[in-house]
This record gives structure tokens, C-alpha cells and sequence, in this order.
């Protein structure tokens, strides 16, 4: 597609609406390539962004995180970058600030908090809270 | 054994590719999402997908832009099941004809539904498809009731909770009928495999979808989906009150093998009050009142015969 | 082309609905998914009977309802296959939205029509009401007059439906036990000359291509819907220039001639009347006969291409008559009936300006004989020869009980 599908008239669109995710063919196994390798087209979601739904954000601290993965699987919105077992991070872009992560984090204290929106993630890593102790 | 690729623990299945993306329009915190990841990533095969119109469909294909990153069909509210065994028979006329090489391995067909498809608009055509055994496997995305229309009961809605078309009032404490039992119906249509299941216990669910996959004919799944916008829970509770469902046995998790023999697939260490459960959402908040407290105690009570009930099931095999 | 060749006779002697059926049997059809429903069962039963004696390298299901069965064929055509079903009245009303559905994703599918009643009350027999109830569905609508017809008509859908520049969904129509239960004469194509005039199936974006991941069905808020609706239409009526095409190309294979409007001794009519199916044959008697006995020139037109609805050609063929009767053959719930609107929305716009009525006539299988047609041309005779509609503008024929007419011509 050489047009941004905004300009396109009524009579360059795909008949019946149909929407294509990838750009031109594909030859390989999507489900053995990882996103970033892939050639989305534009009609993929995933080149929007609904970063703006959020009020509030996840920050991720990485020194306490132990990769259990659970963040990983409970995000609806495919917002936890999971790589070689290993988390490496929240994907902005798609995040709506459910706060399910922080929920589901099992590590004492918790490596996902919400914190405000406008909170720059360096300034959230500085207020991040000691580990409970038992009965707190 | 499986075919499917081999899923050990949690670790190693987050090294999944995932064919779902985000920017999708469902609500922050909603179950669909996570249920259909967890489906998706159950395996590396090709996948047909089909959806019923609904919470799914809707927030996932709004031109132009689609959240599928396989071929993927919607065509009305009843029909998702029916449109894939549309696909599935063709695939078979195409193989038979020699127009897909035989050594093309199969895709994996998969069709979602919410409870007001399957339950009710869609259930003749789900089980016209289970009847003429067609080989796929049809996920029901329950949150017992039309959550994509703003909340109207469905045959899936349990007694007591409020919805918009049988709100509780000062006469009315919501449903006034039980739940239909699913899972029973469809097994009884000789489905080779049935099975309940919940994204929170995500290992139980998992190996419940790669067992369908690995079934030939037609695989019915019904996966609890916590609605945090019309359960009316907080968005970052839907794994609190999805956990909340297993462990007080509202949501009991096992599988039909042929239709005769019954596996509970989970057993909590401890079964919480059912009075927990209902307390979590406040589309149950008016049965806390002496007016209607006896209601929750119809629900202990049934969910305790039912339990007995399965467990006896299992026993004799049957 | 099917593994087993069928050795068809030079001239058969099939029914309608058997028409539909070899035709279907003849293109190949990868998947039908179909329900029974009188009068149109038989061209399944048919088929099926094919199948079960190794004629058909396709699929067949049976499904549970007619919902189901077009459901099933959008869901295999747009896996990427030839499809087709078929159906009439109630069956024809319980699938409506799936017709829309097809059609607006543009999924190539052939629907034999037995054109029956709609109830209530409850009716078996020929009429065009479910004809006329996909009128807005967004489908090319082809008539067949006689079995012959059925069989070139469902022969050809497949062609047209198919065709690059069209890829949409077509009915193919014929009057359910006027034609669908009355055995003619046919003379069909061998299998394999069938066969390769409809070509093989051209894949577009299916889902069983995974090179090509897509997804179909999408939904459009108000700043996409209009462009797709508006594609379709498009698509639509461009599909006449394919259909014409398909005509002349088929001409060439069997000498068999058909035009998009069928006309009958209109060079030198005064009047006309325009209908559909099996009337039109039926009124080529009456029309003769009057001619030689009574010297009423007159003619019929009919819209044999019902959608695209070709109106130039309709108001062309209708210039040079002094009055046109349209003889619609469905209930018409409250106002004149489709083909009056179609023909007056034709003529409005056209120098010519013949007196139009409408007549109601055959409903839930009443016969239209030659006798009642050749008083229905003197009326129209009489009225053209006044220079006005004596009556008024709508008469329901043939009903028993006090005469049935309504709108007054105005300024009379």
C-alpha cells in the first residue's frame, strides 16, 4: 500500500472491508517470529496506540523482579515484553493502566507499581518501597 | 502426547510469539483478552479464527484496523461457529481435491463466542455443528451476560445478579433463573471433549486447549471471563475475583472425555464461602441485605450439591 | 471438473430444479451447505443422489437450518471455494441477513432461488415474493423462464459471480413448481465443455492462504461504512458489463441468446406488459394468439437481470408504446408493486410518457392462463386507444369476491 489508508477513496480500498495485518506475503511461521521481526501493514493494530486511556501507569524495577512471567500472561492488552524467559519491560504504546501486572506480581515489594501518569519511570524507581515484613 | 508445542512452566511459554495484539479496544482489565492470548499461544500451528459478534469481535476488527495476526472471519451473532465449519469443510474439499497439498498441515480452527451467542442467538447453530462433528474447537468467552450491548441477561446470567433487563430493585433481587448448564448440553452431543476452565489458573486452561487441539471433531471450552465492567469490579481485580470463582467452586474447573467420563481438574486447598465470591462485585451487592440474604444462602447450597455431584461423577466414571 | 463425467443425452428431460442440479453438479462446486424447503428440496435431494453415486468430487452438508446453510457458504467461500445453495420462501426469509452479509463482504457465492410465496398464510406454490424480498440484499438476481433457462442461468452465476471485476454473490431464480416441477426438454452442455466454461475458482483473499493473513467482517463506524457500501455498489452495477459478457460468450458455446432485458414482438407493439418467469412464456401464446385474432400489437418486456436493475434499457425498450401494464406476482403490502416503481423510475426520466398500471396477479401459485392474459391485453388495448387509465392505477386479478383497485390517476 503506497497510500495512508486516510486518503484513500472509496474505490481503492480492499473489497468487503477486508483488512490485511501483515505488509505484502508472508513466507515464514508468524507464530516462530517475535513482533519486532515481523512487517505489520498499517491496518494492524499494532501500530496505534492506546497509551492515551491511561491515568495512571505501570513502572517496572527491574533489580527486584524475579521473571516469574506472571505479569506476562494476566496483561490483556499484550503491554509485557517477555523475552528468552526473561521480562524486560512494559510496552507503552498499549498499556491502558488496568493495573493487573501490580496485582499479580508475587515479589515482596512488588517489581510493577502504578504510579501517576506524568511520573517520569526514573523518578518512580526513586520512591519504590522496602520490603514488607511479615504481618505488615 | 501432544502435538503441540511442549509448554512447561510458565517461563517457557512466555517465549510464545504472540498473534493477538494490543491496541485492541476491550476495557482495561478485561478477561476476553487474556483467555484469547492463552488460547493463541497454546500452540505455533496455522489458525482459521471465527467470532460472533460481540465484546471480542467488536473491539478487535473496527476498520481499519484488526487485532488478528491470522486469517480471521466475522459474520453475524449467531453464526461463528457455523461460518467455521463453513471453513472447515472447504479445507476439506481442497485437500480431497488436491488443490491443498496433503502434506499442508492442518490449521487449527478455532471459533469464540460470548455467552449471549453460545448460550442463546447462536446455540442452534453450535449445536449443529456439534452434531455433524465438524473438527474444531469452540471457545465460550462467559461473562453471563450481553456485556458488548451494556449489560442484558443472558441464559448464562446466575440467580441473584443484576443486570439491566432484570435489574434488582426494591421488589427484585435480579435473575430470577439458574444458570444454564453448558457444559452438560453440549457434552451430551457426544463432543469427544468438553471442558470448563478460568485464565487465572492458567495451566489448567492450557493444557485443556492443547488437549482439544490434539482431539479430533468437534471441542467445546467454556472459559470463565470476569467482566470487570459489568460484575463491576475494579480493572486490576479480575484475576482477584476470577481466583475467587475457582476456589469457592462457582466456577468448578473440569473436563467430559466422550461425553460419559468426568475429570475435576482442580481441587483448591481451601474452598472459600461462596458469600466471598458474590461479595467481590457489586452486581451482588443488593443480595447483602436481609430482604434478599437468603438468596446467598440458595447459592452455597446448590453449589454444594453440585459439587458433590461432580465428584460422584467422576467416581463412577460415567 | 468432477473425477466421474456424467454421459448426458443431447436432449434431456428435466424438471427445473433437476436443471439447477446438474448445473451445480457441471461447475464444480467445492462446498453446498444446504436445508430443505419445498419447492426448491428437490435440486438438493438431486444433488446429494450425485454425491452419494460419486458424481460430485465436493463437499456436501446438511446443516440445520437455512441461516446455517448461507452462514456455512460464507464461511467456505471466503476460506477460499467455489459455493452454492439453495432455497425458496420461508428458508429464503430466515437467511435474509445472511444475504446482506455476503454481499457486503463480497464473497462469491451462487443461491438457486425456487421463487415460492411467503406466508401467511402458509403457501408452497410459485410466487416472486421472496423474489422481491432480496431486492435491497446487494445481489446480482438473474430469472429463469423455463428449465432451459434454470440451467444456463445457474450454469452462468457461477462465471459472473466469480469474475475479478465482480466477487459478488448471485441468485438465480426461477418460479417454484411452474418451473422447478414441470419437466421440459434441455439440452445441456457435456461435463467437460460445462466445466470449462465456468473456469476454475480464482482465490481473493481467503483464510485458508496463510501467506496472506486477513480478516473479514470487520465493523465500520460512520467514517468507513459509507465507502464500503458505496465500493459494493459500485461493484454492483458495473457487474451488468460482466453479465452481457457472459451472455455473448455463452451465445457463442450453445447459440443460445440472452439479453439483460428480454423482449417479445416489441418492434412493432403498441402496448406492453412487463413480467417475470414463467408468465413471460405463457404470455408469448396470448400474445401471439391476440395478434392474429383480434390485431392488438402488443408486446412483453422483461427484466430478466432483475439487479442490477438495468433501467436505461428497460426505459428504451419502452418508448414507443402507449401503455405498459406491470404485472407484479407478490403480495404488495401497501402500495403499487416493485416492478410498477421499477418501470415508472425508469420512464420518469425518459421523453416517453405511456400510461403505467399495475396489476396484482398469480399470487401463492394461481395461475395465469393465456385466456386471463388476453383480457388483460384488451384492457390495456382499450385504455391505450382512450389515451387513459379507465380503472385506476393498481387491480389486483383474478381474486375471488368485490373487484380489488386502488389509486386514482391524478387530476382525473
Amino acid at each position: 500500500m503506497n497510500k495512508p489508508i486516510n486518503e484513500m477513496g472509496w474505490d481503492e480500498l480492499v473489497p468487503g472491508a477486508a483488512l490485511y495485518s501483515f505488509e505484502g506475503d508472508i513466507d515464514y511461521n508468524i507464530a516462530e517470529i517475535q513482533p519486532e521481526d515481523r512487517f505489520y501493514s498499517e491496518t494492524s493494530s499494532q501500530s496505534m496506540s492506546v497509551g492515551d486511556w491511561r491515568v495512571i501507569k505501570p513502572v517496572w524495577n527491574s533489580e527486584t523482579c524475579i521473571d516469574c512471567q506472571n505479569c506476562w500472561i494476566f496483561c490483556p492488552d499484550t503491554s509485557i515484553i517477555a523475552r528468552n524467559k526473561e521480562m524486560k519491560g512494559v510496552d507503552y504504546d498499549h498499556c491502558k493502566g488496568c493495573g493487573l501486572c501490580v496485582s499479580v506480581c508475587p515479589t515482596n515489594p512488588k517489581s510493577l507499581l502504578m504510579f501517576e501518569e506524568y511520573e517520569s519511570v526514573e523518578n518512580a524507581l526513586g520512591k519504590w518501597p522496602e520490603k514488607k515484613k511479615k504481618g505488615e | 502426547m501432544s502435538t503441540q508445542k511442549v509448554i512447561k512452566n510458565l517461563k517457557s511459554f512466555s517465549t510464545a510469539a504472540e498473534r493477538f495484539e494490543g491496541s485492541h479496544l476491550l476495557c482495561p482489565g478485561c478477561a476476553h483478552s487474556i483467555i484469547v492470548r492463552e488460547v493463541l499461544n497454546a500452540t505455533n500451528d496455522n489458525l482459521v479464527v471465527s467470532a460472533s459478534t460481540g465484546c471480542l469481535e467488536v473491539c478487535t476488527a473496527i476498520y481499519p484496523h484488526t487485532s488478528w495476526d491470522c486469517s480471521w472471519i466475522h459474520i453475524g451473532f449467531e453464526n461463528s461457529s457455523t461460518a467455521m465449519a463453513g471453513v472447515e469443510t472447504m479445507n476439506k474439499a481442497l485437500r480431497n481435491k488436491g488443490k491443498i497439498s496433503k502434506d499442508t498441515p492442518t490449521p487449527k480452527f478455532v471459533t469464540f463466542g460470548g455467552d449471549g451467542s453460545t448460550y442463546d442467538i447462536g446455540f442452534q447453530w453450535i449445536s449443529g455443528c456439534f452434531e455433524r462433528g465438524h473438527d474444531f474447537m469452540y471457545v465460550c468467552l462467559d461473562n453471563e451476560v450481553y456485556a458488548n450491548t451494556g449489560g442484558q441477561r443472558s441464559s448464562s446470567t446466575p440467580i441473584g445478579a443484576s443486570t439491566t433487563t432484570a435489574p434488582a430493585g426494591s421488589v427484585s433481587y435480579g435473575e430470577k433463573r439458574q444458570k444454564k448448564d453448558i457444559v452438560s448440553i453440549m457434552a451430551a452431543h457426544g463432543s469427544p471433549y468438553v471442558a470448563q476452565v478460568a485464565p487465572n489458573k492458567w495451566k489448567d486452561m492450557v493444557k485443556k486447549i492443547q488437549k482439544g487441539f490434539d482431539t479430533k471433531g468437534p471441542v467445546f471450552i467454556n472459559a470463565m471471563s470476569a467482566c470487570t465492567t459489568e460484575w463491576k469490579f475494579a480493572p486490576n481485580q479480575t484475576i482477584e475475583v476470577s481466583d475467587l470463582a475457582v476456589d469457592s467452586l462457582v466456577f468448578p474447573l473440569y473436563e467430559i472425555i466422550e461425553g460419559r467420563e468426568l475429570n475435576i481438574t482442580y481441587r483448591p486447598k481451601n474452598i472459600i464461602p461462596v458469600r466471598d465470591y458474590l461479595g467481590a462485585q457489586p452486581r451482588f451487592k443488593h443480595l447483602f441485605t436481609p430482604q434478599f440474604e437468603y438468596i446467598i444462602d440458595e447459592w452455597q447450597r446448590r453449589i454444594d450439591e453440585r459439587w458433590v455431584f461432580l465428584q460422584k461423577r467422576e467416581e463412577i466414571r460415567l | 471438473m468432477n473425477s466421474k463425467e456424467m454421459n448426458l443425452k443431447s436432449t434431456e428431460v428435466w424438471d427445473g430444479n433437476m436443471a439447477n442440479s446438474q448445473a451445480l453438479r457441471q461447475a464444480d462446486v467445492d462446498v453446498i451447505a444446504a436445508y430443505p424447503i419445498t419447492p426448491s428440496t428437490a435440486t438438493v435431494e438431486n444433488y446429494c443422489t450425485f454425491h452419494a453415486n460419486g458424481y460430485v468430487d465436493g463437499e456436501v452438508i446438511m446443516v440445520e437450518s437455512e441461516h446455517a446453510a448461507m452462514s456455512a457458504c460464507i464461511g467456505a467461500g471466503a476460506a477460499g471455494g467455489r459455493v452454492a445453495t439453495a432455497t425458496s420462501s420461508q428458508g429464503l426469509a430466515l437467511m435474509i441477513e445472511t444475504l446482506y452479509q455476503a454481499s457486503g463482504m463480497r464473497i462469491p457465492v451462487v443461491l438457486c432461488l425456487v421463487n415460492r410465496a411467503l406466508a401467511a398464510p402458509l403457501n408452497v406454490n410459485g410466487d416472486h415474493s421472496d423474489l422481491y424480498l432480496t431486492r435491497d440484499a446487494g445481489w446480482i438476481s438473474i430469472d429463469a423462464f423455463s428449465p432451459q433457462e434454470a440451467y444456463d442461468m445457474t450454469l452462468m452465476s457461477f462465471k459472473i459471480s466469480e469474475h475479478p471485476d465482480v466477487r459478488l454473490p448471485v441468485i438465480s431464480n426461477q418460479d417454484g413448481f411452474m418451473t422447478s416441477h414441470t419437466a421440459q426438454n434441455v439440452t445441456p452442455l457435456k461435463d467437460e465443455v460445462a466445466t470449462k466454461f465456468v473456469g476454475d475458482y480464482v482465490q481473493l483473499n481467503a483464510l485458508l492462504n496463510f501467506d496472506k493473513p486477513v480478516t473479514h467482517g470487520v465493523q465500520t463506524e460512520q467514517d468507513w461504512h459509507f465507502e464500503h457500501k458505496a465500493k459494493q455498489h459500485a461493484a454492483l452495477m458495473g457487474s451488468k458489463k460482466v453479465i452481457e459478457e457472459t451472455f455473448a460468450e455463452f451465445k457463442e458455446l450453445t447459440g443460445r441468446s440472452y439479453k439483460v432485458v428480454e423482449e417479445y414482438r416489441m418492434d412493432d407493439a403498441d402496448i406492453a406488459i412487463v413480467c417475470l418467469g414463467s408468465t413471460f412464456e405463457t404470455a408469448m401464446l396470448a400474445v401471439d394468439q391476440i395478434r392474429k385474432d383480434e390485431g392488438i400489437k402488443i408486446g412483453i418486456v422483461s427484466p430478466r437481470l432483475f439487479r442490477p436493475f438495468p433501467l436505461e434499457e428497460i426505459a428504451a425498450s419502452l418508448q414507443n408504446v402507449k401503455a405498459v401494464a406491470c404485472m407484479d406476482r407478490s403480495a404488495p403490502g401497501g402500495t403499487v408493486g416493485a416492478l410498477y416503481n421499477e418501470i415508472s423510475g425508469a420512464l420518469i426520466n425518459s421523453p416517453s410518457r405511456p400510461l403505467v398500471t399495475n396489476l396484482i396477479y398469480g399470487l401463492g401459485g394461481r395461475d395465469m392462463t393465456v385466456t386471463g392474459l388476453k383480457d388483460i391485453f384488451r384492457t390495456l388495448d382499450k385504455d391505450a386507444k382512450d389515451g387513459k387509465i379507465n380503472g385506476k392505477i393498481q387491480t389486483l386479478i383474478g381474486v375471488r369476491g368485490p373487484a380489488l383497485e386502488y389509486y386514482d390517476v391524478e387530476g382525473k
